[in-house]
């Protein structure tokens, strides 16, 4: 679980909260999914799916 | 410099896929949103940033997308290497044909020839790197789009793959982003 | 391609892209030990397969030295024209 840290957050800038190295899928696993954090992963529904 | 590894990054395959998209997937070669331009782009931005992080996390990635520049021609390339002229002009593909032949080459989906007023370097490093998160997420948009496009699971793959990809690249200019605006407050403390 | 050696190219594919995700992610965590040691140990595997890799089937990289009374380097397959 990636926690945002206490910072001050400025007015007029943008953010991207940091990523907290925990796990990591076995490298076959991980060249399928696209990256080796499970964390980072977000699937994509197609069309079809989205629609209404 | 670079050294160039003589293997893909990832098992490219078209499967099935309709020839038609040779048409759009082109436009992740040589188009706005495509692997050319975020190469290009990452490239070229580096020698103005004031930070190691900047200037490893621009190289590294933009050399990564030279990778994934490979793996769109490796689509390309195997989509239309067995087409006939018929079957390309049927495909839309017979402008291309009549300037290319079935060489590939650095245009979007309307054959317009890639140009750098695709990219940008402003010098100022915030907006450099906020142009670089907008530039992965139009190309993770696109990589939907192709995906949309095509029925085939194995193009599908390739892309989902390239699409997963722009996001880990958008996680790590946003860190950056984040690093170099510590680093310019810092400097204002005297 | 032989199957064995598509098999082992693919796997020499998966261990560098995970060095390649621990090198883009230590780029922005530069004192993240723990992923440094991952990232060395991934090196070092990738080393281990593709040293195999080079011995059987002719280099990856220019500078991969082989065996064999020709230039290697521009033997096909190139990349674009294996069936993945």
């Amino acid at each position: 679980m990636n926690e945002i840290p206490q910072v001050i957050l400025r007015l007029g800038q943008a953010y991207v909260p940091f990523q907290v190295y925990v796990n990591r899928w076995e490298p076959m696993k991980a060249l399928m999914m696209g990256t080796i954090f499970p964390e980072l992963y977000r699937p994509y529904y197609s069309e079809e799916h989205r629609r209404g | 410099m670079w050294i160039y590894e003589k293997k893909l990054q990832y098992p490219a395959k078209v499967g099935r896929a309709n020839l038609k998209m040779a048409k759009y997937l082109i436009t992740q070669y040589g188009g706005p949103d495509g692997e050319l331009s975020a190469a290009l782009r990452y490239l070229n931005q580096r020698y103005s940033m004031p930070t190691n992080v900047t200037k490893g996390i621009l190289t590294d990635i933009g050399t990564e997308e030279l990778a994934h520049l490979e793996i769109i021609a490796t689509l390309v390339y195997k989509l239309v290497k067995d087409a006939s002229v018929a079957e390309l002009k049927a495909a839309g593909l017979g402008s291309h044909y009549a300037d290319h032949d079935r060489a590939l080459f650095y245009v979007d989906a309307e054959g317009n020839p890639w140009t750098a007023a695709y990219i940008q370097a402003k010098g100022d490093p915030v907006a450099d790197l906020i142009e670089d998160l907008a530039a992965e997420k139009k190309a993770e948009a696109t990589y939907q789009w192709l995906i949309d496009l095509t029925d085939d699971p194995d193009l599908k793959d390739t892309l989902n793959y390239l699409r997963v990809r722009e996001i880990v690249h958008f996680q790590r200019f946003g860190e950056a982003l984040d690093l170099v605006q510590e680093h310019q407050a810092a400097k204002k403390i005297f | 391609m032989l199957r064995e050696q598509l098999e082992l190219l693919n796997n020499i594919k998966a261990v560098e892209f995970t060095a390649l995700e621990l090198n883009l992610y230590l780029d922005t965590h530069p004192t993240d030990q723990r992923a440094i040691m991952d990232y060395n140990a991934s090196v070092q595997e990738w080393e281990r397969l593709r040293a195999i890799y080079v011995e059987k089937y002719g280099p990856l990289l220019p500078t991969d030295i082989v065996e064999g009374s020709s230039w290697r380097w521009i033997e096909g397959p190139w990349p674009w024209e294996i069936d993945y």
